[in-house]
């Protein structure tokens, strides 16, 4: 792996992975669309994580160990995210983002 | 399996190979008897499961088809396979399509983790457990798939009570296991298998036990709560009564697999039946030493080993037979408790489900967590460590003491689980009647 | 050798990015947290080549156990089936989508092709190299990283505690249909409530004994 792929181009895959997943959290209007936009984004984080420790020093953990805590940080984002949406659904009962338009309902 | 070909063509034989070439065969021999393995246990069950139930509800069973009717399943195969593939019409075809593909690939993937005999491990990964469990929970997707694509009420709702109760009781199964693994100190499923040598206690714990292949966790008060505890959850991840509430036939026709027909609905009950083996397997390998027993352990040091490559092939062969006659003789016993458990309880609503998994396994398991902690920190521990107590101590007088204190603690933590729990139920019992009364006033 | 690596990360590559497009585009919101769950594994499968076996498996047991999972429920439970027919994208999505691959093909591209890495050589193929693992990581969790570790036990279970205080609903005002038992005791509790003056002998049900305070308070 280390020297048939170059580090750049694991690089570059997340900053696609991360451009994509930007334009779906900026473009979508879908509450759970946008969510699912930043979970892209984040994974393409943790893959520049995992890269930069394979190819710099695999013998340490604090590559990985950051990567876990990104992925325990995303469950709870969503955990939450989530629960919004369905509390926002319920009031306003529409899950699109420009649709939510009220300070006070 | 490597080293058997490698010693079978090379040794025996004197061909010569090369050894990519020795990798590929042996891999693909494993493939093969995985993917052959896994339809064949289904049909097994099947057969099993209708005759056990036959014979506890006072009937006979299927027993037209051969001899006691043993191809009975091959014969509901051949009707599976000639059915007529109907697909609703306001269904999303290409999502009905694949929907139970992914639910039956993770149940044939596991099989890649489950030891069968001594070094008959397809694939000996060191995060093996942990592999097992996160392969499992695909198929939760997929039925969320079957239950969306097929655009029925009915199938939806047997999907998301399928997934909730899924993802529930994923977690005090896991727990359970996590106690195991701090036992044992490995994620991989041959260390934790390694470790249930002895006879009641564990070689590892006390050295100088005589190895009869019995020293399961299950003799362990550890063991044995998360025994309980996992095989609860996987009652309730297999679907089985008093779990099958997302197939609860009298309430939701069949869930999430109303709307397949022939071959399709065949692989969903192809992978409900695979994965209800490998969770009798896994409780088996994890709490009952997997094909441990009295004999495998010193014939399998006969045959030839990595640490004792001059042995001899047969005993290999040999332990290999008696490791899986027990590995097996334990996996359809577990079987038989499901199936017996299915005569005997009736199906429980979803909310008694929820509250049973939320409110008594998960505290359950997490205080047996700590039990793990204390019996390593009992049994392993020095003063490097930390553990001032137990210095001078001998290792039976280790092991004793953890022995009581561990016990002490489960059975202290079960005893006030269960009197909260049911004041607990009652208290909601009361607020629901009290809610009754103000609907109907 | 290094071909079939070149040629497995070239088709994990192509994977994700197909897959991830295919969420962001997609109409039908259910297909769109499906492609997503392609995308997940197709990176669990790049952390693999990575020799990151721990982040793989954990990656499919969080990502597509857990949390696509409580996607695909959000979905379900909002009523958002079938996107067929309403917008997905906001009036302005050709303005984000100029913006975003200008970022990538102007600032993020050229940078990190052009910077210089530095990367240590690798050892020879065949040589043994040290990778930490599932031992190392958890040895790690307990020792270096113990506050980060409690830090982030905390953080879930404050978001697990969130989630549910957001999203409850107060029972009084779920819509309530009885059951046919809940409607039969009903029946039964209001004959019961009817004869209060000429209380009934014992009854053996302990639902109708528990229900005797509540329906005289």
């Amino acid at each position: 792996m280390l020297n048939a792929v170059p580090l750049p181009a694991v690089l570059t895959l997340a900053a696609a992975l991360f451009c994509i997943g930007l334009f779906g959290a900026l473009s979508r209007r879908n509450l759970i669309g946008v969510l699912m936009g930043v979970e892209l984004m984040l994974n393409a984080v943790n893959i520049n994580l995992v890269a930069f420790w394979r190819y710099f020093e695999p013998r340490y953990i604090t590559g990985q160990t950051f990567a876990i805590f990104i992925i325990a940080v995303a469950a709870a984002e969503a955990a939450v995210g989530l629960a919004m949406v369905i509390a926002v659904y319920r009031h306003y009962v529409t899950v699109n983002a420009d649709e939510v338009d009220q300070l006070r309902g | 399996m490597y080293d058997m070909l490698a010693a079978l063509i090379n040794g025996t034989l004197g061909w010569g190979w090369p050894e990519w070439a020795l990798n590929l065969l042996s891999y693909i021999l494993v493939v093969t008897i995985v993917l052959v393995v896994a339809p064949l246990q289904m049909l097994f069950f099947t057969y099993y499961e209708r005759r056990v139930i036959a014979r506890m509800q006072d009937r006979v069973g299927p027993n037209r088809v051969g001899p006691e009717g043993i191809w009975q399943p091959i014969a509901d195969g051949v009707k599976m396979f000639t059915k007529e593939d109907i697909v609703p019409q306001a269904a999303d075809r290409i999502v009905h399509f694949l929907a139970p593909c992914v639910v039956v690939a993770p149940t044939v993937l596991m099989f890649a983790v489950v030891p069968w005999g001594p070094g008959m491990v397809p694939v000996d990964l060191p995060t093996g457990l942990l592999f097992f469990f996160a392969i499992s929970s695909i198929s939760a997707v997929g039925l969320m798939m079957a239950g969306w694509a097929s655009n029925n009420k009915f199938s939806l709702l047997g999907a998301m009570r399928a997934v909730a109760q899924m993802v529930s009781y994923e977690i005090p199964a896991v727990l359970s296991l996590i106690a195991i693994v701090i036992v044992v100190g490995s994620l991989s499923i041959n260390d934790i298998i390694a470790y249930q040598t002895g006879l009641i206690v564990s070689n590892r714990d006390l050295p100088g036990i005589p190895d009869l292949g019995l020293g399961w966790f299950v003799f362990t008060p550890v063991g044995f709560v998360a025994f309980i505890a996992f095989f609860i959850a996987a009652l309730a991840e297999g679907e089985r009564t008093p779990f099958d509430i997302p197939e609860a036939d009298s309430e939701i026709v069949a869930g999430y697999m109303t709307e397949y027909s022939g071959m399709k609905f065949g692989l969903f009950y192809l992978a409900q039946y695979v994965l209800n083996f490998l969770l009798c397997a896994i409780t088996a390998i994890i709490f009952f030493g997997g094909w441990q027993g009295p004999g495998v352990g010193w014939l399998y040091a006969q045959g030839i080993t990595p640490e004792n490559p001059n042995g001899n092939g047969l005993f290999n062969v040999l332990a290999g037979v008696l490791g899986v006659f027990y590995f097996l003789l334990k996996t359809y016993l577990f079987f038989f408790v499901m199936v017996w458990l299915r005569g005997a309880l009736p199906r429980l609503r979803i909310d008694q489900l929820m509250d049973f998994g939320w409110k008594f396994l998960i505290p359950l398991t997490l205080a047996n967590l700590f039990s793990a902690a204390l019996w390593v920190a009992f049994t392993r521990w020095g003063p490097a460590e930390g553990m001032l107590i137990t210095v001078g101590w001998s290792p039976v007088l280790r092991w004793l003491a953890a022995f009581v204190v561990t016990l002490a603690i489960n059975l202290g933590v079960y005893l006030w689980l269960t009197r909260v729990y049911a004041a607990s139920q009652a208290e909601r019992r009361r607020a629901e009647l009290e809610e009754l009364i103000a609907a109907g006033s | 050798m290094e071909v079939v690596v070149q040629v497995v990360f070239g088709l994990i590559a192509l994977f994700i990015l197909v897959a991830a497009a295919m969420v962001v585009s997609v109409r039908n919101v259910i297909h769109s947290a499906l492609w997503l769950i392609a995308c997940f594994f197709g990176v669990g499968a790049l952390y693999l080549l990575l020799q990151a076996e721990f982040l793989a498996v954990v990656q499919v047991l969080v990502y597509v156990g857990a949390v696509s999972v409580l996607i695909l429920f959000a979905i379900m439970l909002t009523r958002q089936i079938s996107g067929e027919g309403v917008r997905q994208l906001t009036s302005r999505w050709p303005v984000v989508l100029v913006v975003t691959v200008l970022l990538f093909a102007t600032v993020m591209a050229p940078t990190l092709i052009n910077q210089q890495w530095n990367v240590p050589p690798a050892p020879p193929l065949g040589t043994p190299e040290p990778i930490a693992g599932p031992a190392e990581l958890g040895r790690g969790f307990v020792n270096e990283f113990l506050i980060q570790f409690q830090v982030v036990g905390v953080l879930l279970t404050v978001a697990l505690i969130g989630a549910i205080v957001i999203a409850f609903e107060e029972r009084a005002r779920r819509r309530r249909v009885l059951t046919l038992a809940e409607e039969l005791e009903l029946k039964r509790l209001r004959e019961r409530a009817t004869q209060t003056e000429t209380p009934e002998p014992v009854e053996a049900e302990p639902v109708a004994r528990e229900t005797r305070p509540a329906s005289e308070g």
